[in-house]
């Protein structure tokens, strides 16, 4: 690449980053200076929006342009979703139909006094349309009332209160059915002024009728048909709603920018994890059972030392989860790289097996004898991590975590285990007539992994939950091949990934607490970005030209052995 | 309490059990086999088992609105299966179109049908009955239950104990072990299943013969669609009569290694479900013990990591065997490698034991609340070291069978000291301490002599 394009790019990802960190930190306060300057420890805010940044300038200057891939596969499973949500949708518009209302007639005249009528002038009768659930629901009412002749009469069908959205329609007929006035609507005036009780437009109103003759009419009311393109409309703004509190939920405040970033730490350090042994072309799934031991031993001891001072003990934590983690992940490694056992199933077991080690433990163990619920209870102060900014739970992890992708990627790209993992990982027979100790690298590859994801699970115990409690994971580890694929195994870009795949999870958890959308659709996007990302032939469809840098990124190494050693 | 397990297992109740249990490993596993012959490995049967059990359970429920109760009950179950396999084979396909079309990582996109499968299901779940655990609110139907002729109680001996526990299976029971033998005419007696094998066991040379791959690839991805979704109806319409969000519970995984268990052969992949079942019932009976329930219920998930090291280590010891043989042609002496192997497995199998004891030995040091007290910890230490000097005796003569060759009287005694232990343990249950030691050791040494150590004294 020429210089000027380096520099090109360089320049490029800068400005992304920058131009990320100020969307995000003016959405979160407004755009106003008083409301940051108000807000406590709002330097550490803004330090963690330039580390975001800093994670948008690393995506751009490594991948180049299969940045615009990544971001395009995001935005098409997204785009993938906001379909089957609209589709889900479509019923929402049912609530035009469904809800209680209420119907009179309005009149100044004195009222005939005939027997066997449902309706009197002034008098207000009601039911329920369409209710769900019900054997025989009201699906429309015909109700008699008598009037006189030349009475000025204003029929009126409404919803009964702001909560029932029934749009109805009503009809005037004379004895022999003839209709004689129908209305689907009122005027804002009728609204607002003349009749009380109406609630919108929608209502339907028929003004001033002048009765032609003494005699029994009928008050018919119904709710409006929908028209399809009232369903298609409603369907959309649901889903516009939901996909609002996706997409934008996470920075509106700091609370909730602060579940986003504690939940990407935790992420990022699972991808890294992935990152290092998919590079080695080992489908380790182990991450899962490698957190909940490290989850497990930092809070055996965190329980167990509530007088150290936090400088001391924390190092301590996070040193034997990290070994936690490395044994758990040695094992399945041997198992392969000696045995031969095909890791990716001994790993989903061993991740059942550590789950309930992990219950056991903290069910018969750890949890206090006379506690109604299987926890172990908060940590002592002193073992939880430091908060960095007030009323969220970031904590000093976003620094740990920064550390931990700068060893990964001194382990990967500047270190002979490193090269041996990349060797290994794009050809193993050619790994092993080049003189590597492939079998040792293979089992390092997988307990190293363990080791990254073995502070995840600390974090998870220590700077999140702040105690041990059932299914600490959620299936975490699943959304942490993702954020790997998603950077396309490079741990310089993992943080990005890690932010972007995190923000959709926070979001959806908005989504589902905004508007009236599953959690699981955003699990759903993730197999779709799966798919979409793997699938190799896309790449060669939509970038021609995009193959041969990635080779060429994949496959230095092996070409630089290639002319030295054989 | 011991004791009452003991007699359990041997009970029709609890064979029926197993039967029943081991039939949702089974059917997938059928699926996993043909698909591992074929050379593509499917990853997504959990996510194809879950999306066949929702859509039977939702497909039973809704057609008795849709055909009438009557009619509905009758047809709703066999419409559910119907439709619950189509859309386990629809993701099948989907897996082979972007393995085999679209050359995506076969792998990483099972993984993906298997995150699609569990929530795609809690989605739609969702949106029908507004619950995300389980589908209890929807009137679900059960595949039907084959009740058999009172005529087999009449036959002497076995014929009451056959009947219990052959009697009132769910038809997909029966289906699952006869595919067995479907798939096995299917894969050793018909061209398609010589072709299916010759494109596992080598894709250029079949290639070379004219074999179209990406279709037989193709297809064996679609049955082992079908058979996951099989098993998926069976976990809802059979095993229980409603979906829970990730009913099958790592069944689609197991199911991955029983064919490399079962030695490739549909025969053997059955007898290994068979296991599969057995851990399972074992799991839920031995839970009526004074023990934490989650030992048992990671039974079988031990189990599958030693069949992995097993398989894998017999393969390798039958690779070197086989080499030896054509390197030394004439003077290949069978009898004595056979021996040789004989005894190597049950060094294996004697590991496996020894697995189990250093498993329980931690878990009562680390949870001795759960074991009745803090002397668990001295018991639990004990048992730990004692298994771990009996893992790392046999250890070398595991991963080196020509230790065995040179030091044989060394693996005897390893062989005899552990297999003894462990008998006279199981004895000390029933007999006194004196009896129990000296048969056990007798009986262990006679296992040694006959399965190989009398060819290997004789050759010394």
């Amino acid at each position: 690449m020429t210089a000027f394009r380096t520099h090109l790019l360089l320049i490029l990802g800068g400005l992304s980053g920058l131009a990320v960190t100020l969307f995000i930190t003016n959405t979160m306060f407004d755009g106003s200076i008083e409301k940051m300057s108000a807000t406590p420890t709002w330097q550490n805010v803004v330090l963690v929006n330039v580390l975001i940044g800093a994670c948008i300038f690393l995506f751009v200057v490594e991948l180049r342009r299969g940045a615009i891939r990544v971001l395009l596969t995001v935005v098409v499973a997204l785009i993938l979703g906001f379909l089957v949500t609209f589709v889900f949708n479509l019923d929402s518009s049912l609530r035009f139909t469904r809800g209680e209302f209420r119907v009179q007639v309005v009149s100044e005249a004195e009222a005939l006094d005939v027997d066997g009528v449902d309706l009197e002038y002034n008098r207000v009768r009601g039911g329920h349309f369409n209710k769900p659930n019900v054997v025989e629901p009201v699906s429309e009412v015909a109700w008699s009332f008598a009037g006189g002749e030349g009475d000025v009469v204003s029929l009126l069908a409404y919803a009964k209160n702001k909560r029932s959205s029934v749009d109805p329609l009503v009809e005037l007929r004379d004895e022999s059915g003839a209709v004689l006035a129908s209305a689907t609507s009122a005027t804002v005036a009728q609204v607002e002024e003349r009749f009380d009780d109406l609630v919108r437009v929608t209502d339907a109103v028929i003004a001033d009728f002048q009765l032609p003759a003494d005699g029994t009419y009928t008050l018919y009311a119904r709710p409006e048909e929908l028209a399809t393109g009232t369903i298609m409309t409603e369907a959309f703004q649901q889903t516009n709603v939901a996909f609002e509190a996706l997409l934008l939920g996470p920075i509106q405040r700091v609370n909730r920018w602060g579940a986003w970033i504690q939940d990407a730490i935790t992420l990022i350090l699972i991808g890294l994890s992935f990152a290092i042994v998919f590079r080695a072309e080992q489908f380790s799934l182990g991450a899962e059972g490698q957190l909940y031991f490290g989850a497990l031993v930092s809070g055996a001891i965190a329980l167990n030392s509530p007088n150290v001072p936090s400088i001391l003990i924390i190092p301590i934590i996070l040193l034997a989860s990290g070994t936690a983690g490395f044994i758990y992940g040695l094992i399945p490694g041997a198992l392969k790289a000696y045995l031969g056992a095909n890791e990716l199933v001994s790993t989903l077991m061993l991740n059942v097996i550590a789950t309930g080690f992990f219950d056991m433990v903290l069910y018969f163990q750890l949890r206090p004898i006379d506690s109604a619920y299987v926890a172990t209870g908060k940590f002592p102060a002193n073992t939880v991590l430091p908060v960095i900014v007030e009323r969220t739970q970031v904590t000093i992890a976003v620094f740990l975590v920064a550390i931990v992708v700068f060893f990964c990627w001194l382990l990967i790209r500047r270190t002979p285990l490193g090269y041996e993992i990349r060797i290994i990982g794009s050809n193993l027979k050619f790994a092993d007539y080049g003189g590597v100790n492939s079998r040792r690298t293979i089992m390092l590859s997988m307990a190293l992994s363990g080791v990254v994801a073995g502070f995840a699970g600390m974090h998870l115990a220590n700077g999140i939950y702040r105690e041990l409690i059932l299914d600490l994971s959620l299936a975490l580890a699943f959304e942490g091949v993702v954020v790997a694929l998603l950077a396309r195994l490079n741990v310089l870009v993992v943080p990005f990934a890690g932010l972007l795949y995190s923000y959709l999870r926070v979001g959806a958890q908005f989504m589902e607490r905004d508007a009236n959308a599953s959690f699981e659709l955003v699990r759903m996007i993730q197999a779709i970005i799966i798919l979409l990302i793997t699938a190799e032939a896309l790449v060669t469809i939509f970038q021609g030209r995009q193959k041969r840098a990635d080779i060429d990124e994949k496959g230095h190494a092996v070409e630089a052995l290639e002319a030295g050693d054989v | 309490m011991f004791e009452n397990v003991i007699d359990g297992i041997f009970s029709a109740a609890f064979l029926f059990a197993v039967l029943r249990v081991a039939t949702p490993i089974l059917l997938p596993s059928m699926g996993a086999l043909l698909s591992e012959k074929a050379g593509v490995i499917n990853i997504g049967l959990e996510g194809m088992m879950l999306s066949s059990a929702f859509t039977g359970v939702v497909v039973s429920a809704f057609s008795q609105d849709w055909f009438g109760f009557e009619t509905g009950v009758t047809i709703g179950p066999w419409l559910g299966l119907a439709l619950g396999v189509g859309v386990a084979m629809l993701l099948s396909l989907a897996l082979a179109f972007f393995h085999l079309n679209m050359k995506g990582d076969l792998i990483l996109s099972g993984i993906a049908i298997n995150i699609f499968g569990s929530s795609a299901t809690v989605v739609i779940m969702y949106e029908l009955t507004g619950d995300r655990g389980n589908t209890s609110t929807l009137a679900s139907l059960q595949m039907p239950f084959i009740q058999l002729p009172e005529i087999i109680n009449q036959i002497p001996i076995v014929g009451q104990f056959a009947y219990e526990v052959f009697n009132n299976q769910s038809i997909m029971t029966w289906i699952a072990f006869i595919s067995v033998f479907i798939v096995s005419f299917f894969l050793y007696r018909t061209p398609f299943g010589m072709h299916l094998r010759a494109v596992g066991e080598n894709p250029d040379a079949a290639a070379s013969v004219g074999i179209n791959v990406k279709r037989v690839r193709y297809q064996s991805l679609l049955i082992s669609g079908f058979f996951a979704g099989l098993g998926g109806i069976h976990m809802s319409m059979g095993y229980l009569q409603l979906f829970q969000r990730d009913m099958t519970n790592g069944r689609g995984f197991i199911a991955l290694v029983t064919p490399s268990l079962g030695g490739g052969h549909p025969v053997g992949t059955m007898v290994a479900s068979t296991i599969f079942g057995f851990f399972d019932a074992l799991g839920i009976r031995l839970g009526s013990l004074e023990i934490p329930p989650q030992l048992p219920q990671s039974i079988p998930y031990f189990a599958t990591v030693l069949a992995l090291v097993i398989y894998a280590l017999q393969r390798r010891i039958s690779n070197r065997v086989s080499e030896m043989r054509t390197a030394s042609g004439e003077a290949f002496d069978a009898d004595f490698w056979k021996s040789i192997q004989r005894i190597s497995i049950l060094h294996m199998l004697l590991m496996v034991v020894s697995v189990i004891g250093v498993v329980t030995g931690i878990s009562m040091v680390t949870t001795p609340r759960g074991f009745g007290g803090d002397d668990a910890i001295l018991a639990g230490a004990l048992i730990f070291i004692a298994s771990v000097v009996l893992l790392l005796i046999s250890m070398p003569f595991v991963t080196d069978i020509f230790r065995i060759q040179r030091r044989w009287a060394a693996s005897g005694i390893v062989t005899v000291a552990s297999l003894g232990i462990y008998l006279t343990l199981l004895l000390s249950l029933r007999l006194e301490m004196l009896i129990s030691v000296v048969i056990g050791f007798v009986a262990s040494a006679l296992v040694w002599y006959m399965i190989g150590g009398r060819v290997l004294m004789r050759s010394e």
